[in-house]
């Protein structure tokens, strides 16, 4: 009987959205969809709709999918509490590789989006003051002007690698044979990103060598966690080439980062 | 039309339920011996309280003019607002009583002429009037900030719009170098990140109402307008530290309730972090440029 209510001509009432009363949150077990739809505004009947049935299991990205403008197909990967997001960073901190069992069962995307955003405006706005800097120590006179278009440049570097690399690996991996999820392979390289937010804070030293040993410090530490998660993804099947490769990617981001924003 | 007892799982807030009795009350006595406290704004949808079914809202009856008109006449009246808006706050708005709106029961859209017939100034007074109301609610203490669904209950997205054009030109007008690229990434930053924002919560399983949740990020922004003004005007970059950190704490006081209701206690920190990365890009923005 809830499904009819979605096919209702509701058109009219438009930026109306229906009242979900209960919302049980059964340590993560049962889950239940937000019916806040945006596509699907409330039926004739006064916009009563009871709560989405629960769904159980574990792959939810097919059975819940209610197409691409719906919200409740992507709530799944966002099930997440602010304590599980902050045990997530902090295990990507560290390169220890049971970070790959954490996300299993449950890979969320919040963390990739807020991360990268984060890292998006800390690189805009550190990386003016660290430029400023160290322009004020060779020509004391200059002028502090903020440069906007490291805004651009930092959102269309780290959206674009957060974004492409995974999709790159995903293909790859299923070239090869391997079975890869797509989600855990943006989980991964979004929280790969999060070491980049504290390094970014210690580069603004206008102290050239300090800079350099953070970056080095940082890339290297970002490129293990993603080479060890990406092996224990692949779970022993020989793929060091694409391995290596995907290290190499992140050094790579490291280093741009450090010459492009932190110069 | 079969309503499940559900049991609301969330008490009913008390002004709430004195809502809903007032409606039932009237419903019962029937519209004609109420009056209007003020000259009832256009109808709009009926937008439901987030905590309880789906019930008509709080909206004073239509006025008999039909609700497109005034819609289409709003943006003719575009540009004096801009500049009548400043002295809006000031000036005597429209009694109190605007936030009293006697409650009746929405009756539909009847037949609305008026809107069509009535002086421009009247069409621009009343939308200035819900600006100011909605802004007195939203940004400044009122006993109505515990209940966010009361807040913003005739939500309109002109406040909003106000504010964030207002906020690029400031930062633009600031800006020596690349004035354009300013305002560019200032107003796409805004936009963007209201409606980022409010998926957001969506997406983490929060109740929300899109719009009425776009609505309250824009009028959250009234207090880093005035900083950004008084940044404009002193180049100090001690003051401009001051004064945007001020500006800031003020925006996130007045965001904060609505946001935090919205989610799951235990996700409460994942909603809020977004709109305080907003707010403080925003703020670095309005310190960096000069």
């Amino acid at each position: 009987m809830e499904e009819d209510y979605t096919s209702l001509p509701t058109s009219h009432l438009l930026g109306s959205v229906p009242a979900v009363a209960a919302e049980d949150k059964t340590g993560g077990a049962a889950r239940e969809s937000s019916t806040a739809n945006l596509q699907n505004s409330p039926p004739a009947n006064g916009g009563y709709q009871a709560p989405g049935s629960p769904y159980g299991g574990d792959e939810q990205a097919t059975s819940s999918w209610k197409g691409a403008c719906s919200i409740s197909s992507y709530t799944p990967y966002f099930n997440v509490d602010s304590d599980i997001v902050v045990d997530r960073l902090i295990t990507s901190v560290y390169p220890m590789n049971d970070f790959t069992r954490k996300i299993d069962g449950n890979p969320d995307l919040y963390g990739p989006v807020w991360i990268s955003t984060t890292l998006v405006f800390m690189l805009a706005a550190l990386g003016n003051c660290a430029t400023y800097l160290m322009r004020k120590r060779n020509e004391p006179d200059i002028v502090w002007n903020f440069d906007v278009t490291y805004v651009d440049w930092a959102a269309c570097v780290i959206y674009g690698y957060a974004l492409a690399v995974p999709v790159a690996f995903y293909f790859l991996l299923q070239y090869v044979g391997c079975n890869a999820s797509l989600i855990r392979l943006w989980c991964m390289w979004g929280y790969s990103l999060f070491i980049f937010l504290p390094s970014s804070l210690l580069l603004v030293a206008p102290v050239e060598i300090v800079r350099w040993i953070v970056i080095i410090l940082a890339g290297a530490a970002s490129s293990w966690f993603v080479a060890l998660n990406l092996k224990a993804y692949t779970d022993g099947s020989d793929l060091m080439v694409l391995i290596v490769s995907a290290l190499l990617l992140q050094f790579a981001l490291a280093l741009f980062i450090k010459i492009f924003f932190f110069v | 039309m079969a309503k499940m007892s559900h049991g609301d799982t969330i008490p009913l807030h008390p002004s709430s339920q004195s809502d809903i009795d007032e409606i039932e009350n009237l419903m019962i006595a029937g519209p004609a011996n109420v009056l209007p406290a003020r000259p009832p704004s256009p109808p709009r949808a009926s937008i439901p309280v987030s905590s309880s079914p789906f019930l008509p809202s709080n909206l004073p009856p239509p006025p008999p003019s039909a609700p497109a008109a005034a819609y289409h006449k709003a943006p003719i009246s575009a540009s004096p607002p801009d500049a009548a808006y400043h002295k809006a706050p000031i000036s005597a708005s429209p009694p109190a009583a605007e936030t009293s709106r006697g409650g009746i029961a929405a009756d539909g859209f009847g037949s609305l002429p008026n809107t069509l017939t009535e002086p421009v100034w009247d069409t621009v007074k009343r939308d200035l009037s819900r600006i100011v109301s909605n802004l007195k609610l939203v940004v400044f203490p009122n006993p109505y900030r515990e209940d966010p669904g009361k807040a913003l209950r005739d939500w309109d997205l002109w406040g909003p719009f106000f504010f964030i054009v207002f906020l690029g030109l400031t930062l633009s007008w600031s800006a020596s170098l690349k004035k354009s690229e300013v305002f560019a990434v200032a107003f796409a930053v805004l936009a963007a990140g209201a409606i980022i924002l409010t998926l957001n919560v969506l997406l983490l399983g929060g109740h929300i109402i899109f719009f009425q949740s776009l609505s309250l990020l824009g009028y959250c922004l009234f207090p880093l307008d005035v900083g950004a003004v008084i940044c404009m005007l002193k180049d100090n970059v001690i003051i401009k530290i001051i004064v945007v950190s001020i500006a800031l704490a003020w925006s996130s006081w007045a965001a904060y309730p609505f946001m935090s209701a919205a989610v799951n206690p235990r996700r409460k920190a994942l909603a809020l972090y977004p709109v305080f990365l907003m707010y403080i890009s925003v703020g670095f923005l309005i310190i960096a440029i000069d």
